[in-house]
């Protein structure tokens, strides 16, 4: 599954990082999105799209778009 | 000695650099506020300090993180200043890492513990000073606590620091290896090589195909996300050393995005708090200070003259400080309790911690129109000045978002067109100023998404990705930095009456009280304004549906700076006055007698949303970085606006003649 497929609230651990873009790839494990990470979606905003995921002890927005490029599995 | 101060987005950084300094630049509560670099010298040494715009790591994102990356590669500095918000100590850590690899004098700065305390969190400083071999200072930037330590730990430092070992030794052991043929940078650029950074180089290294290749075997994943990840792990497999929590609950700023960003409150809420702004700065306080103008500039203006003429000075020196600049100058200061109103609104509303919020959730809005969410950010800020608003791009990832942002920065109705707004709608519609002044601000949204949406399609062709934006917890807005932050934009207007403003009263003073032949005291149908007025007043005739060299010569003049529209109106009504009754600007039998309220709204529409003044002219040309894509820009606006008056008072006058 991928971070898109998470409930709100539900912890799931980053297994596999799919991002083709490669500068968007390494923002993102610059910003700490790396295999292994625990992550929880915390904040969806009111139209749907972009979420709001917590990791690392802070919070990260993103685009569904990004985030469906990260596979995940529920903890 | 020379200090950089690196940090993440958000971190305080700037906080940090204006307690050092005792200089006031601008902080907000938004990721990207810094975007370029700000130099001071540290209070009572001979330090100095240079601030770079926040970055998250060393692999740049967005251009002003290029900047950061940029200078602590190629220039000289004795000591990194790390600035780290203990909230998020991992990711500001992860930066620590990569400023370690570059093997200069470090002095970590640990800001926001108290925050972090109230949590129930707390962050041992000895033990993580002990783990990255440097100095590690408490501080609280905002409460200027800590900094006397901090300062004495710059200046004890000298050139002795040895990178630590972060990565697992196969990993490190390739550093050392390719360093050995590495001029400058040795370590970062190692590193580089070993994540295949194709983005930062080509690597031509003898040896490092080889050792790419052996880790590759290692490890079966891409070497960028192994150093990534073991950057990580170095921090968090310490971090029960350094890092002790009491408590783990649900923040503040949780509790209040959960109304803040409810899914049916988020939006009415937004739209509360903009039209609240605007009621408070047009609607309340706007009536109050046009009613000031002519009280006020009457009064001055009539003791002066009386007192010039006592001594028998010259009519046109009489004419000339009266008519020319206290009209002139006058005119635009009056506007100052307004201003006030509106820059404390937006100062709370960027230090609060809003405007990420409202990124956040305009972010699919904003896509559909070929926006991102971060665009709300240079529009808000834009509403006090473009130039700062078109500037605030820069946190823009994605070029074209980016591009289009800043081409549509300038329609948003800034500080300085606020004084045309008021002047018009408080004479014209009275009691319903603040509902025509609003739906001036619709109109300015309408024509920012409809723009946005035909530059998507004709201009700017492609779909949008990216989008990383940092939630940051909400903040009091410090009185303090608000107040500072006023007094500079309100001190800046003062400024710029009694310099660009003050010259152009007298120069349209001079153009309009002289003939060609420079005959001084000539009717003011026969001055020279006039008659270059008369000309470009065929071409405005639609806009307005009247030929009127006046309101056109003052249109242009809004090039200067937007709120010379209003000034130029008060020289040129000034002098044409013959009989005094009520408003003197808008006098019946006066030069702008004509105007309705219908050729009010589109000479409004006209003046707000064409061309704006040279000095966001000049901020676009920055940005685009192409005098080109400028030119087509402001020809664009110019045209929109001119159709859209003409429109107005065509279909206007049209529908009059059948009611």
């Amino acid at each position: 599954m991928v971070i898109t497929d998470l409930k709100l609230k539900q912890k799931a651990v980053i297994s596999k990082i799919n991002v083709k873009d490669q500068l968007l790839r390494r923002r993102m494990l610059d910003m700490g999105i790396t295999t292994g990470t625990v992550v929880m979606v915390v904040k969806i905003a009111p139209l749907g799209d972009p979420l709001d995921i917590s990791l690392r002890g802070y919070q990260l927005c993103l685009r569904k778009s990004e985030l469906e490029q990260i596979e995940c599995e529920v903890i | 000695m020379k200090v950089c101060l690196v940090g993440n987005q958000n971190s305080g950084k700037t906080s940090l650099f204006n307690v050092l300094t005792g200089m006031n630049q601008k902080v907000g509560n938004w990721p990207g506020v810094t975007i370029d670099r700000k130099e001071g010298i540290i209070k009572s040494t001979d330090i100095q300090i240079i601030d770079l715009p926040g970055v998250y790591s060393l692999n740049p994102f967005t251009s002003e993180e290029k900047i950061t990356r940029d200078f602590l590669l190629n220039e000289e500095y004795d000591v990194i200043l790390n600035i780290i918000d203990s909230t998020s100590i991992e990711r500001s850590l992860y930066l620590t890492t990569q400023l370690l690899d570059l093997n200069k004098n470090v002095v970590v700065a640990l800001n926001m513990c108290d925050l972090l305390a109230k949590k129930g969190f707390h962050v041992h400083e000895d033990m993580l000073s002990k783990l990255l071999k440097v100095p590690v200072i408490k501080i609280s930037a905002l409460k200027n606590e800590g900094i006397d330590d901090l300062i004495n730990a710059i200046k004890n430092q000298n050139n002795s620091y040895k990178s630590i070992k972060i990565f697992e030794s196969d990993i490190e052991n390739s550093i050392d290896k390719l360093s050995e043929n590495i001029e400058s940078n040795k370590r970062y650029n190692a590193l580089k090589i070993i994540e295949d950074d194709t983005l930062y180089l080509k690597s031509e290294h003898p040896e490092a195909k080889e050792i790419i290749d052996n880790l590759y075997s290692r490890y079966q994943k891409r070497m960028d996300e192994v150093i990534a990840d073991q950057r990580y792990n170095f921090i968090v497999k310490n971090k029960d050393k350094y890092f002790h929590a009491d408590k783990d609950e649900e923040t503040t700023s949780d509790k209040i995005d959960k109304v803040i960003l409810n899914k049916y409150l988020a939006i009415p809420i937004f739209i509360l708090i903009m039209a609240l702004v605007y009621f408070l700065s047009v609607g309340l306080v706007g009536s109050f200070t046009v009613d000031g103008i002519d009280y006020l500039i009457n009064l001055l203006k009539d003791s002066v003259e009386n007192g010039l003429n006592s001594i028998n000075a010259f009519p046109w020196l009489t004419s000339l400080i009266c008519d020319g600049i206290i009209t002139g100058v006058g005119a635009v200061l009056n506007f100052v309790p307004q201003l006030i109103i509106l820059f404390i609104c937006i100062s709370v509303l960027e230090t609060v911690g809003y405007m990420a919020r409202i990124s956040f959730f305009l972010d699919k809005v904003f896509r559909k129109f070929g926006l991102s969410g971060k665009s709300i950010i240079p529009f808000i800020v834009g509403s006090g000045c473009s130039v700062p608003g078109i500037m605030t791009t820069r946190t823009i990832e994605n070029e074209k978002e980016k591009k289009t942002t800043i081409m549509l920065t300038p329609f948003i109705p800034c500080s300085a067109k606020l004084p045309i707004i008021t002047l018009f709608t408080t004479f014209f519609f009275g009691s319903l100023a603040w509902l025509v002044s609003l739906s001036l601000y619709f109109l300015a949204i309408v024509i920012i998404l409809l723009s946005a949406i035909l530059l998507k399609k004709f201009y700017m062709k492609g779909e949008s990705e990216n989008y990383i934006l940092e939630l940051p917890e909400y903040k009091t807005p410090s009185f303090k930095y608000v107040s500072r932050d006023v007094i500079e934009k309100v001190w800046s207007f003062i400024k710029r009456a009694g310099s660009v403003i003050f010259i152009c009263s007298i120069l349209v003073w001079f153009l309009s009280s002289f003939s060609w032949t420079f005959t001084y005291g000539v009717p003011i149908e026969q001055s020279i304004l006039a008659s270059i007025g008369n000309i470009l007043a065929y071409p405005f005739y639609p806009v307005i549906g009247e030929l009127s060299w006046a309101s056109t010569v003052s249109a242009l003049l809004g090039l200067v700076a937007k709120e010379q529209v209003v000034s130029s109106m008060s020289v040129i009504a000034g002098l044409a006055e013959t009989v005094e009754d009520g408003s003197l600007i808008f006098a019946q039998n006066g030069i702008f007698g004509f105007f309705t309220p219908l050729s009010a709204y589109s000479y409004m529409v006209f003046v707000l949303f064409s061309a704006p003044c040279i000095g966001a002219i000049g901020a676009m040309r920055r940005e685009f970085k192409s005098l080109k894509t400028t030119f087509k820009a402001v020809a664009y606006q110019t045209l929109l606006a001119y159709i859209l008056a003409s429109l107005i008072t065509g279909v206007g006058s049209l529908i009059m003649l059948f009611i």
